[in-house]
């Protein structure tokens, strides 16, 4: 069986900036990969070559077992790749159930009474059921997240791409986090979670790799890669928390 | 307000849900029975016009059937569809032009009203793939270049008249009572159904995709929206709803010249009554359109002033009020003829426990309205 996702060769820069300098990667149906790297690596850049808002200078993407090089982030997304965004992007003037019933209904391909019940499921997994008729406007940033990770799953993906899902949240909202996205894991969906707050993803992923000047410097389990010398230097002098909680 | 349209009723959420049922429904604080009986209403009642009505009132019901029709279709391009669209009078001529065709081959003119229009939109579809390379004010010229180009093509064909145009043959037989009667009925036809299709069409899924797109382009496509593919649909249903409009005014003028049915006012006054109305609203164009034809009415002889008066009135509501005339009203009263709105509620209360309160939501534009969900489990 091929990977479901498999990036090949991938490169892309933004004039002098290194985004990606000839990345690969291989992703197995239901893994869970955390990303780390210092600000700026080019983390985000990545979903957006994986999930179509970005094009690739060279190489390939892979999903499912064909090149999807050519499809825009609509055809990927109905191919089975969801995401998030870093800085949510709701649809203000929509509620939150319809913001979730689109995915429902585009990147699920479900009508009517079906778009409905799974926008609703979606809603209930991300809790945000209480939520579904205010306006989308309306949300805090914790529920703009969880719409975020609600409308990913509404598209019922097979790869759910998370971009720091879990920043700027409280303890207990985190642990509520991790718990809907290993629900979603636990179901199947393969997740690949971009995230800074390192006890996030030490609860979720059972894998670890970190991007830094365009390349993938360390890949293994968690424990390993944060503990190993390259990504302790790239984040040498920099604010972030790499201490492995006991 | 417990009479709600019932879309669906869905299982339970989720197995641990298995008390909460989530229904949703489609509505805005009027009751829902309100927008069938006056669209009812009102259908009757101008299907009864030609009954008690002079002619030259019926002939300017007709002006304001087409009128409304257009403004409706450029409504759906830029207030729901963010397409600015200068050049709608290329479809409006386009459906002119057909009808003059399909007659001077020997088909009733009104019978070949829907195929002009079908003709209309058929060439819309070129078009898009043309003008789509393009957003925003070039957008907005391209769509008048095209339209520019299409009158020169008709222009210098002489077998439909050239410049100076042609009469419609097939009509002229009809008593000027019957031929009112006819040109009133196919337009109250037309404007109907470019109503109830513009309704259709933004209660749809692909209305969903249009006000998502309009709040956010790249989060609807990451959702798996296909902008484009909604897009080209507007644009072919618009220059279906113009060429209709413009297949009316060859039936109801008898005649046809390119300089008038491709004439830039056409796009001009459809972008006034939508924009004096409100866009991104229903409501707007049908009273933009009523506005319009008052104005009209009562100025037409004040030569110049009327201009003026028309200039001012736009220009006034521009910076006032950006939404319309309808928009104050909605921001007041937040009502909605035609929610578009999706409501959820949970049943997981006892079917006799009153309905979660409603109330407008005034930041969706949809008409959605905002009540208290029940707990999810
Ligand atoms: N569209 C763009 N055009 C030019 N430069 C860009 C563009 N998008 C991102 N960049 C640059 O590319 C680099 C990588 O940005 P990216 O957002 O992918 O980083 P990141 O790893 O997600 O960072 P963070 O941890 O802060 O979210 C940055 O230097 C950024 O300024
Ligand atoms: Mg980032």
């Amino acid at each position: 069986m091929p990977p479901l996702l498999h990036l090949q060769d991938l490169s892309k820069r933004f004039g002098q900036v290194v985004i990606a300098d000839g990345l690969n990667l291989e992703v197995e149906p239901g893994a869970a990969v955390g990303i780390v790297g210092p600000n700026g690596a080019g983390k985000t850049s990545l979903f957006g070559l994986i999930s179509g808002d970005l094009r690739p200078d060279h190489g390939a993407v892979r999903f499912g077992g064909r090149t999807i090089n050519r499809l825009d982030g609509a055809a990927r997304c109905r191919a089975g790749i969801g995401r998030t965004y870093q800085v949510p992007r709701p649809f203000e003037g929509l509620t939150v159930f319809e913001n979730v019933l689109l995915a429902a209904q585009q990147g699920a391909g479900a009508k009517k009474n079906a778009s409905y019940a799974l926008a609703g499921q979606a809603l209930f997994r991300a809790r945000l059921s209480a939520e579904a008729n205010r306006s989308a406007a309306s949300l805090g940033l914790l529920q703009r997240k969880r719409l975020e990770v609600a409308r990913a799953l509404a598209s019922r993906p097979r790869l759910l791409l998370l971009d720091e899902v879990a920043g700027g949240l409280t303890d207990p909202e985190v642990r509520e986090l991790v718990e809907i996205v290993r629900a979603a894991n636990a179901d199947g969906v393969a997740i690949v979670w971009i995230e800074h707050v390192v006890r996030a993803l030490m609860a979720t992923v059972d894998r670890l790799v970190c991007l830094a000047g365009g390349r993938f410097i360390a890949d293994g389990t968690p424990t390993d890669v944060l503990a190993s010398p390259a990504v302790r230097e790239v984040y040498l002098g920099t604010a972030m928390d790499l201490e492995v909680p006991a | 307000m417990s009479t709600t349209v019932t879309d669906a009723t869905v299982p339970p959420l989720a197995p641990t849900t298995a008390s909460s049922t989530l229904r949703v429904v489609r509505a805005s604080r009027l009751p829902n029975w309100l927008t069938p009986i006056l669209a009812a209403a009102g259908l009757g009642l101008l299907a009864f016009l030609p009954a008690f009505a002079p002619q030259s009132e019926t002939a300017l019901f007709v002006n304001v059937f087409v009128l409304l029709t257009m403004a409706l279709m450029w409504n759906l391009l830029a207030g729901y569809a963010g397409m600015v669209s200068i050049g709608q009078q290329a479809f409006v001529g386009l459906g002119a032009y057909g009808v003059l065709i399909f007659a001077k081959s020997g088909m009733e003119p009104v019978a070949s009203l829907p195929l002009a229009a079908i003709a209309a939109a058929i060439i819309a579809l070129p078009v898009s793939l043309l003008v789509f390379r393009l957003r925003g004010g070039y957008f907005a010229i391209a769509t008048w270049v095209v339209a520019d180009l299409a009158m020169q093509v008709i222009d210098s064909i002489s077998a439909v008249g050239g410049g100076t145009g042609e009469n419609v043959p097939g009509l002229s037989s009809l008593s000027p009572a019957a031929f009112g009667r006819v040109t009133y009925f196919a337009a109250l036809a037309v404007v109907a159904l470019a109503l109830a299709a513009s309704y259709g069409l933004l209660r749809s899924r692909l209305g969903l995709v249009l006000a998502a797109v309009r709040d956010d382009e790249v989060g609807a496509r990451s959702a798996g929206a296909r902008v484009m593919r909604a897009r080209r649909i507007v644009f072919v249903v618009a220059a279906l709803g113009c060429g209709a409009a413009g297949a009316l005014l060859a039936v109801s003028q008898l005649q046809v010249q390119p300089a008038s049915v491709f004439n830039v006012q056409w796009s001009a006054e459809m972008i006034f009554a939508t924009l004096i109305g409100g866009i991104g609203t229903l409501e707007g164009p049908i009273l933009g359109t009523v506005i319009f034809f008052v104005l009209q009415q009562n100025l037409a002889n004040d030569g110049a002033w009327y201009l003026i008066i028309f200039g001012s009135l736009a220009v006034l509501i521009a910076i006032w009020a950006p939404k319309g005339i309808f928009g104050l009203i909605d921001r007041r009263f937040a009502i909605s003829l035609f929610p578009l709105g999706h409501r959820v509620e949970h049943l997981s209360r006892p079917a006799s426990a009153p309905p979660a309160p409603v109330a407008a939501n005034p930041t969706s534009s949809r008409g959605g309205a905002v009540g208290a969900a029940g707990p999810p489990a």
